[in-house]
């Protein structure tokens, strides 16, 4: 008797565990070929560092590459400006404070709703009632109204004249439409039921933490997209990454430029050589940085001459060349070239430690009693760096300029941190040195320097500077111009007395890396790090 | 003995009432305001004072610290741990699933852990410091000593890549669940083996063997005894193990792209999601209570005298 219920209790067990093994053995397959590999030619199965999270695009949460493919804006940021996208035109009142936009018409919503005014009017309501969630944007804080003037024209009236309107109306989030059905008590701020846009695909199916897939919308009013389907797959670690791209589970990747650089350029080179696959890259995003905090009068950061030096003591072109391997290309300037207002011909301060040198010697940081580490009136001149700790150039970027740095007498103490105790010292001003990039194209420059002003955006690196308010007015000025010459020229001063003042020091341009399939065309990019127009793609017969 | 069940079970309630007391106020000490956190989680690119006053009325964190630890306790017992900061969903909605594919990994790999280590335990004891025991012995140190992400490498780049045999990560058949089991067992099977080998190697000392040889008992059946004395140890050994596997599996699920609890917890934590990282806490001390106490009991089953202690 002993024995049998010992028998049993064996059985059971053994049973429960094959059922538990065995739950869920179906799922995700569904992605596969029957030989486990993607089915390379006609869908992209693109690995992912994490969960496309709540996509709702009215918040902040979802993954910016999964948004953008659901849903989509009245205009679109291009690079020669901005283009109609839902709206097909629109007219700016000569106040500058009323838009006019003609919608696109026969354009329907994926759950079939059609797209109208009304939605148009509903959407942008649902979001100014958020309004403080999305008060970074100023253009959400200047909208007093939006108005139906018939079913495919809206109204959208601002308080005061603000230039950069149809760019924040361009962005991934928020103004952009998702189906009214989808509403909660007509509210989108406590979640949505569904995810339902305009955009070229809908989100069939998310399993958290393992995958979403998007399937192509038959209905897209550009046209069915060609690559009918697309699987996001979570894979947290990198080295496994490249693992599934060899054996084709995967055969998509792309690096957003914001330093959560996990992939290998080396070994991404290698898998050009097989044969399979092409790396495509992008144009210059945004600029990667060293912030300063010109607030912290205690640290020697506050000082000008300080900034400078350290501002010529980075050689660029080694960080470049041997530490990012030619996937970036060297920064000069705040803002690239290629963004808009950004060409105003500053002086380029290069790679110099002599001039360093002479710049500390002349604000009086001298090596004193056959110190190594320079100092004025008693005091060190030590400075305290942070850098992002996933990142993995960024900690060698650190070393690099920390090592130029003990050249020219400053001694820089480097600490890895994780991202969400950076932004703290960012919003705290708890920082000397911040490693750090500008938001992107989209957001460049407008966004980046409204955000001047505030705690959350880079108050104490500005806040410092000889000035202050004469700057910041200058910021308020030029959100409301409406002459382009005047604007060119704020712009102009607004830039030049952020690199003379040396406030943003820049080191590289990143730049958007997709490896694709070699037989995939059509790649191309947004003016956005966080996105790929999906749309555009398809595969060569 | 269902008294001495009863009272070792009795004996778990204060202690969860410790675990909760504990882990509620070590994360409420934390420097970090909530209300901020939670704002932060949610993406809010900026956070204003008003925000913060909104957020703490709607999270009811404005109310004094005991009687939030209440509300929550009597959640807790419902297994409704709050909202995740993060997409605002219920905690056990998010934490539910990653544990059950965490628990899933776990027992399979306990099938393997307690074979092998049966298995090569015996082998060695009964071959103790022969040519066969320093090998297996040599060979699992070896094993044990490489760290787990290694070996996952190695194995992927092996029979994923270049026998293209199994996946190289996800959960999809049962095929995926081939190289992560093997990757927890490794460093345990090398440690547990080695227990039942020493325990045995006592036991087959004790007079009881003796006196069982001089009766004339058969060989297999005096090892089973052995084996059955010897296993007392091991069995909380194992038990006690099965909560450090649950929540040390992180390593394997990253390098594997396991969606499981190990890997929720690290992105809670870097998402400051405190109530999943609560929720974690609790869930994973109630697992080492309860297998503790499910040792304690198996032990005293095998072994009555044990009883009488209590």
């Amino acid at each position: 008797m002993k024995k049998r219920s010992k028998f049993y209790i064996f059985t059971v067990l053994m049973c429960t565990i094959s059922l538990l093994v065995g739950c869920g053995n179906s799922e995700g397959n569904n992605n596969k070929s029957s030989n486990g590999n993607t089915n390379t030619e006609s869908e992209l199965t693109c690995a992912v560092v994490s969960d496309i999270n709540d996509i709702n695009p009215h918040l902040y949460l979802g993954s910016m590459a999964a948004q953008g493919m659901v849903f989509e804006s009245l205009v679109k940021n291009t690079k020669d400006g901005i283009k109609p996208s839902l709206a097909e035109s629109w007219e700016i009142s000569k106040d500058n404070k009323v838009y006019t936009f003609h919608l696109r018409k026969g354009v329907k919503f994926q759950d079939g709703q059609p797209f109208n005014a009304e939605a148009v009017k509903l959407n942008i309501d649902a979001i100014q009632r958020n309004k403080e969630r999305n008060s970074w944007l100023k253009l959400s804080t200047k909208i007093v109204s939006c108005d139906v003037v018939d079913e495919y024209t809206v109204r959208l009236v601002i308080s005061e004249p603000y230039y950069p309107t149809l760019n924040d109306l361009s962005l991934t989030r928020p103004y952009v439409f998702i189906s009214p059905k989808c509403f909660i008590k007509g509210e989108t701020k406590n979640g949505v039921s569904n995810y339902y846009g305009t955009g070229p695909y809908i989100l069939d199916k998310h399993v958290a933490n393992k995958y979403a897939i998007f399937k192509a919308n038959k209905n897209y009013w550009k046209g069915v997209p060609k690559i009918k389907k697309i699987t996001f797959k979570v894979i947290p670690s990198g080295e496994t990454t490249l693992q599934s791209l060899s054996k084709q589970e995967v055969n998509f990747i792309f690096t957003d430029a914001s330093g959560t650089d996990s992939i290998d350029v080396d070994a991404m080179n290698n898998l050009v050589d097989s044969g399979k696959y092409k790396i495509v890259r992008s144009n210059p995003m945004n600029t990667k940085m060293l912030v300063t905090n010109t607030t912290n009068k205690a640290s020697p950061i506050s000082e000008t001459a300080v900034r400078e030096a350290i501002w010529y003591s980075i050689d660029r072109q080694t960080i470049c060349k041997d530490i990012l391997k030619g996937t970036e290309t060297v920064a000069n300037t705040l803002f690239s070239s290629n963004v808009n207002y950004a060409k105003v011909g500053l002086k380029e301060k290069k790679y110099d430690l002599k001039k360093a040198s002479k710049i500390l010697e002349q604000a009086g940081w001298k090596f004193r009693n056959g110190s190594k580490i320079r100092n004025k009136n008693g005091k060190e001149l030590k400075i305290q760096c942070y850098y992002n700790d996933s990142s993995l150039s960024e900690k060698s970027e650190a070393e690099f300029i920390q090592n130029s740095l003990k050249e020219v007498g400053i001694d820089m103490k480097i600490s890895g941190e994780e991202s969400a105790s950076l932004i703290d010292r960012s919003s705290s001003g708890n920082y000397d040195l911040l490693f750090d990039q500008t938001w992107g194209l989209a957001y460049d420059p407008q966004s980046t320097i409204e955000s001047f002003e505030s705690k959350a955006g880079y108050y104490y690196a500005t806040s410092g500077i000889s000035d202050v308010n004469g700057f910041y007015k200058k910021i308020d000025e030029v959100m409301v111009s409406s002459d382009e010459k005047t604007r060119k020229a704020l712009y102009k001063d607004i830039l030049t007395t952020l690199h003379n003042e040396a406030v943003f020091i820049p080191i590289s341009n990143g730049r958007l890396t997709v490896v694709a399939p070699s037989n995939l065309n059509g790649i191309s990019f947004k003016q956005t790090q966080y996105e790929l127009p999906f749309e555009l793609m398809s595969f060569k017969k | 003995m269902k008294k001495y069940i009863l009272k070792r079970l009795f004996m778990v309630i204060p202690l969860f009432f410790v675990i909760s007391f504990s882990t509620f106020f070590l994360i409420n000490l934390s420097p970090l305001d909530p209300a901020e956190v939670v704002l932060q989680a949610r993406g809010t690119p900026e956070i204003t004072n008003k925000l913060i006053a909104q957020t703490k009325e709607e999270l009811g964190m404005n109310k004094p610290l005991m009687i939030r630890y209440y509300n929550w306790l009597i959640g807790c017992l419902h297994l409704d741990f709050g909202n995740s900061y993060v997409g605002g969903q219920k905690v056990w909605a998010k934490i539910g699933p990653a544990f059950l594919n965490t628990f899933k990994l776990t027992a399979a790999s306990l099938v393997v852990i307690i074979v092998f280590s049966l298995l090569l335990g015996i082998i060695c004891a009964l071959n103790a410091d022969k040519v066969v025991d320093k090998s297996v012995r040599g060979v699992s140190f070896f094993l044990t000593s490489m760290p787990s992400y290694l070996v996952a490498s190695i194995l992927i780049s092996v029979f994923s890549i270049k026998l293209d045999l199994l996946p190289t990560s996800g959960m999809d058949s049962w095929k995926s669940y081939i190289l992560p089991v093997i990757v927890t067992a490794i460093s345990c099977v090398g440690i547990y083996f080695r227990n039942v080998r020493s325990s045995m190697l006592n036991n087959i000392n004790e007079n009881y063997v003796l006196y069982e040889r001089a009766c004339g008992l058969s060989e297999n059946k005096v090892t089973m005894h052995i084996l059955r004395n010897s296993l007392q140890v091991v069995v909380v050994i194992f038990c006690m193990d099965i909560p450090v596997i649950l929540g040390g599996t992180v390593v394997v699920e990253n390098v594997f792209a396991w969606p499981g609890i190990g890997r929720l917890c690290v992105q809670s934590i870097l998402n400051r999601d405190l109530p999943v990282i609560q929720a974690y806490v609790v869930i994973i001390s109630v697992a080492f209570i309860l297998f503790n106490t499910l040792a304690d009991i198996i032990n005293a089953v095998m072994n009555p005298k044990l009883m009488e202690d209590i």
